[in-house]
């Protein structure tokens, strides 16, 4: 199970992200994950109450925002969300896209006390 | 108090795959990450393509596999450098696994190394190791909707092998339907249709290392 070792380096940037700003706790850490990378969010915050056991963030709130697949048409310039893995631009038909959303797993901030 | 944090969850991971190439690109390896279900096909492949390349590529394998299985074993009967890692209860291997392989390696006496993941169609495309290209294996046993299950991994391979079809007469797998699934998921991605044990298809994929093997060289002079 990979969410267990996702959780693991999700405690470890953010508890060193908020030690640099002297903070004693984190509340709370925002997390973008692309619906390619097929994160269970329920398995992710239970595996992370686990590891962020009596660290900094323990009882911390990890809230997953998912972000769908998206493109770009290198034909068109069109961009739009990519439905159901159909990987043509649904304006021109063309399959010259480029994926510009679906695959990021990042931190993107949080809250400390 | 908020904090703009904007960080990979798997820097640290990255950074040592970093590290990695830069030791390939060193000793010029052709280095691929081979992933797949259990059981799907991945040491039997680098057994026939060990015997294929005899003589003319040298060989060389890191296998990250649960206690039980003796792969390295398997590849070692080819004379090629083959390591075992033995990953326990770990569902991929990282960066770091692969690392602490590498010092038993001669990497400069190694043309094409091949890095056989642990069976698992989700965990090991997470991962990068330092490798040139994800290749992976899809058996006709497992289901021709796949590709649409774990999008992830068929997005990054840029290779597909189809193994095992001299039983695809004994399943309900449309052959079709796979090559259109993983077509949708990666238009871009090579898809070569392999049974290890009748030998079919084994020469496309001979054809396919030999060709990113040169490409690979063609890009080293230039660089
Ligand atoms: N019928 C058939 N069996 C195969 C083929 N390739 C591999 N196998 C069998 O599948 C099983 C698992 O193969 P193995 O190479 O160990 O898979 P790995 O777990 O992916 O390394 C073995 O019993 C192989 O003999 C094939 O093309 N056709
Ligand atoms: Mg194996
Ligand atoms: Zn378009």
């Amino acid at each position: 199970m990979h969410e267990m070792g996702i959780a693991q380096n999700i405690l470890e940037i953010s508890v060193e992200a908020a030690r640099k700003e002297g903070a004693s706790k984190v509340i709370r850490i925002n997390l973008i994950a692309g619906e390619l990378r097929g994160i269970v969010p329920m398995q992710l915050t239970f595996c992370f109450g686990i590891v962020a056991k009596d660290t900094m963030a323990d009882g911390a709130y990890l809230d997953v925002e998912e972000v769908p697949v998206a493109g770009h048409c290198k034909n068109c310039n069109s961009d739009f969300s990519v439905e159901e893995y159909e990987y043509v631009c649904p304006k021109c038909g063309s399959p010259n896209i480029e994926l510009t959303g679906g695959t990021e797993l990042r931190i993107k901030d949080i809250e400390i006390e | 108090m908020k904090i703009n944090v904007m960080q990979d969850v798997l820097q640290a991971n990255d950074r040592i795959a970093e590290e990695n190439r830069q030791l390939f690109l060193k000793n010029r390896n052709l280095v691929l990450n081979l992933m797949s279900s259990p059981g799907a096909g991945k040491t039997s492949l680098l057994e026939k393509t060990a015997e294929k390349l005899a003589g003319k590529l040298r060989l060389g394998v890191v296998v990250g596999d649960l206690e039980t299985t003796r792969d390295a074993d398997r590849l070692s009967k080819f004379n090629i450098p083959a390591i075992q890692l033995t990953t326990g209860s770990a569902c991929h291997l990282d960066a770091n696994m692969v690392a602490s392989a590498l010092p038993h390696m001669q990497l400069d006496k190694i043309d094409i190394l091949v890095v056989e993941n642990v069976g698992n169609l989700v965990c090991p495309a997470e991962f990068i190791v330092g490798e040139d290209y994800k290749i992976m294996i899809l058996s006709v046993t497992e289901g021709d909707e796949k590709p649409l299950k774990y999008p992830l991994m068929f997005h990054e391979s840029a290779l597909m092998l189809i193994n095992k079809i001299d039983l695809v007469q004994y399943t309900n797998f449309n052959m079709g339907e796979a090559r259109a699934n993983a077509r949708k998921i990666n238009p871009n991605i090579d898809i070569i249709e392999i049974s290890c044990t009748k030998g079919t298809g084994l020469d496309e994929w001979i054809a396919w290392l030999v060709k990113h093997h040169q490409k690979k060289l063609g890009e080293l002079s230039h660089a």
